[in-house]
């Protein structure tokens, strides 16, 4: 049935599709409705269970133990918030544990501007936590593509047997659409991970071999271990490669956007090409690589001080120039400015 | 005596990682030894522990074992209960991480009443990390962080978890082990949230600098500062051994024990238009009327209604269902007052 279907709704039904049965979260402006989601929707279907959670690092820690208990579970958050869930995303890896973390952005650090969006949180999925650990994040731009990548971010996670990280923005949590949800095929993979209680097994987040032992002082175990995880990620992540490439033949400009920015730019499709990454991380760098070479200009549109872009300039060995959509600004007519100024010559 | 607890143990992984004279050890044979007598095992059961010297409980436990980050057992064990109730859910850890980093946790988990067993290893001290003072640490006692005397008083337990809705609070020592033991069984027995409180000793980072030569002092110690107090109590003093509990009706879910008033037959009640409604509006001492779901109720003992003829948007004299239904407020706060009539 077509009906009007907000962001939130969207992320939450199709966490549903893809089987969650978990949800853990503290009330947070713009997930709180996906929290009132998980109420409602556990009213009518006793299987289902969420914990309104004293804190994020509860929430967090309740989504990452349910997911050991059998559960595919996930929790939603914003920046804030995700701030304090990076220990537990650190320990998912650890521990081995699937479930997904929805951090739908706003304008930080702290508190910062609770009601207005960004993008900039893109550093905080991979380096929030501490050590070195290999999350997969996508991110939507659409109604559609919330209830669409959140299944998928479920299948990564069950893949990659770690915690995925479904990124939003605060107008992409309150963008109502039309759509049919029923009418949108995904597909489901299930449980891989065997629950607690079948035999003796050690849930860790020190490092350890294989059979459970705790190995602190040994390098060589930490390698191994490290380049495992490493090698599952990326081969879970290559299921993924995630893109939208409109190109457009005469123009000699590549316009780089994802999320909120990139439905802000579409007009601009005329103009230039425009790129857009859904899989935010691992950066889709022979994706990137092959579709910019032809350029001599590229801009990245984003919704913070150039996270993304650093990340492009990493992988293509390149500069590019950079449109900072700051303090939830996001404004077709400004952008276009900048990127008529970037194009004359005043690069920043 | 009965070995068969030792199946219970990771015997492969001894010698363990504790220091001669540990209580920690205690705890570990003596929570194994429980879980025996009661017959579960590692299909059935799983512990759970935070960080320190007492959160490697379990992973010498043969059982499936969660090994969460510092201060995080309790909220971790509480979600394996809530998807897995069939799971019977111990946590074993320490004073710094129950009380201290996990100090919210503990108070929100104890407030939602999960069915976990907590036993918290209290040696008063942060023993791994070499000896720094912890939120139990009696006050004056010098550690590494408190050279002069700790400045501030412990924090008590005790007297934490007994505000909680339905509780269980065990205090009991290393060293009074009859006692010990009856705790733990009790605490795995209690269908709720039940927190045992075991004074343990940690000689090599505490117990030598308060002057103490061996772990035995330490226990001679422990058996000067408190006695056993028998039989039920709702509260234990600072210096009490024992299990304190709430009362039946306290462990009975509130929502159960709500009265019902008795239903009054619609058709004995005095029926009213609404136009003879609308003259009970309180004016020139008239009392207030209201009608609401087809009842009629008087609320002129209401201090909100008194002496005025409405009270912020509800009207006295009318149909206020609609009203009601979206205000802020429950229907509760009509219910609380006499039924006079029906509407007609």
């Amino acid at each position: 049935m077509k009906r009007l279907v907000s962001g939130n709704e969207a992320i939450f039904q199709g966490a549903v599709r893809a089987g969650a049965s978990y949800f853990a979260g503290y009330p947070i402006s713009p997930t709180s409705e996906i929290l009132q989601q998980a109420v409602l929707y556990s009213e009518e279907n006793p299987g289902f269970q969420f914990l309104q959670a004293e804190d994020e690092i509860a929430a967090a820690i309740a989504t990452i133990s349910a997911s050991l208990a059998g559960a595919k579970s996930f929790a939603a958050t914003s920046g804030p918030g995700f701030s304090l869930m990076q220990e537990a995303l650190g320990w998912g890896h650890v521990v081995e544990a699937p479930c997904v973390f929805v951090n739908s952005m706003r304008v930080g650090p702290s508190t910062g501007m609770p009601t207005q969006p960004a993008q900039s949180d893109l550093l905080q999925i991979k380096a929030g936590s501490a050590g070195d650990y290999y999350p997969i994040a996508f991110y939507p731009n659409s109604v559609k593509e919330c209830f669409l990548l959140t299944a998928t971010a479920f299948n990564a996670a069950e893949e990659s047997l770690s915690p995925t990280i479904l990124l939003a923005d605060a107008f992409l949590s309150h963008l109502y659409e039309i759509v049919d949800l029923e009418d949108i095929a995904t597909e489901v993979i299930p449980r891989s991970k065997e629950p607690l209680g079948r035999g003796q097994r050690l849930f860790t987040g020190t490092v350890h071999d294989k059979m459970g032992n705790l190995k602190t002082n040994d390098s060589e175990i930490y390698r191994g271990w490290l380049w495992e995880l490493k090698g599952r990620h990326h081969r879970a992540a290559e299921k993924y490669p995630l893109f939208e490439y409109l190109p457009r033949k005469d123009s000699e400009t590549l316009l780089i956007a994802f999320g909120i920015a990139s439905r802000i730019i579409s007009s601009l499709k005329d103009r230039f090409s425009i790129f857009r990454p859904i899989r935010i991380y691992p950066v889709l760098e022979k994706e990137l690589n092959e579709v910019t070479r032809s350029y001599r200009h590229i801009i990245v549109v984003e919704g913070n001080d150039g996270q993304y872009a650093s990340w492009v300039e990493c992988a293509i060995c390149r500069k590019v120039m950079r449109v900072p959509c700051l303090g939830g600004g996001f404004k077709l007519k400004w952008i276009q400015s900048q990127i008529e100024e970037c194009l004359r010559g005043t690069t920043r | 005596m009965d070995r068969s607890y030792k199946e219970l143990l990771k015997l492969r992984r001894f010698p363990h990682t504790w220091c001669p004279g540990c209580g920690i050890g205690a705890v570990l044979k003596n929570v194994a030894m429980a879980i025996k007598e009661l017959g579960w095992n590692d299909k059935n059961t799983v512990a759970v522990s935070g960080i320190g010297c007492s959160g490697r409980m379990s992973g010498y436990m043969n059982l499936d074992a969660v090994h969460t980050p510092h201060g995080r057992a309790l909220t971790s064990a509480e979600t394996i209960k809530t998807i897995r109730p069939d799971l019977n859910v111990i946590v074993l850890s320490g004073d710094g991480d129950l009380a201290s980093i996990g100090g919210n946790h503990l108070l929100h988990t104890s407030r939602r009443n999960p069915n976990i067993a907590v036993f918290c290893n209290d040696n008063e001290i942060y023993g791994l990390t070499g000896g720094q003072a912890g939120p139990t640490t009696p006050k004056g006692a010098k550690t590494i962080t408190s050279p002069r005397g700790e400045p501030n008083s412990p924090l008590r337990l005790g007297h934490l978890l007994t505000q909680q809705a339905p509780y269980f609070y065990a205090r009991t020592t290393v060293y009074h082990l009859n006692h010990f033991k009856g705790c733990i069984r009790e605490a795995l027995l209690w269908k709720g949230f039940s927190f045992v409180d075991i004074i343990s000793d940690c000689i090599e980072l505490n117990g030598r600098r308060l002057g103490f030569k061996t772990a035995h002092q330490m226990f001679k110690w422990f058996d000067e500062r408190f006695h056993i107090v028998e039989g039920e109590r709702d509260h234990l003093r600072d210096d009490e051994l024992g299990i304190a509990r709430a009362s039946e009706e306290e462990v009975i879910p509130s929502a159960e024990r709500v009265e019902k008033k008795p239903e009054i037959p619609m058709e004995s009640l005095k029926p009213f238009t609404l136009e003879e409604l609308q003259r009970f509006d309180g004016t020139a001492g008239k009392p207030i009327y209201i009608a609401y779901k087809g009842k009629v109720y008087d609320l002129s003992s209401s201090p909100l209604f008194q002496g005025e003829k409405r009270m912020r948007c509800h009207i006295a004299g009318k149909d206020l269902t609609k009203d009601i239904d979206g205000a802020p407020h429950g229907e509760d706060l009509v219910f609380k007052f006499p039924v006079v009539g029906r509407l007609a």
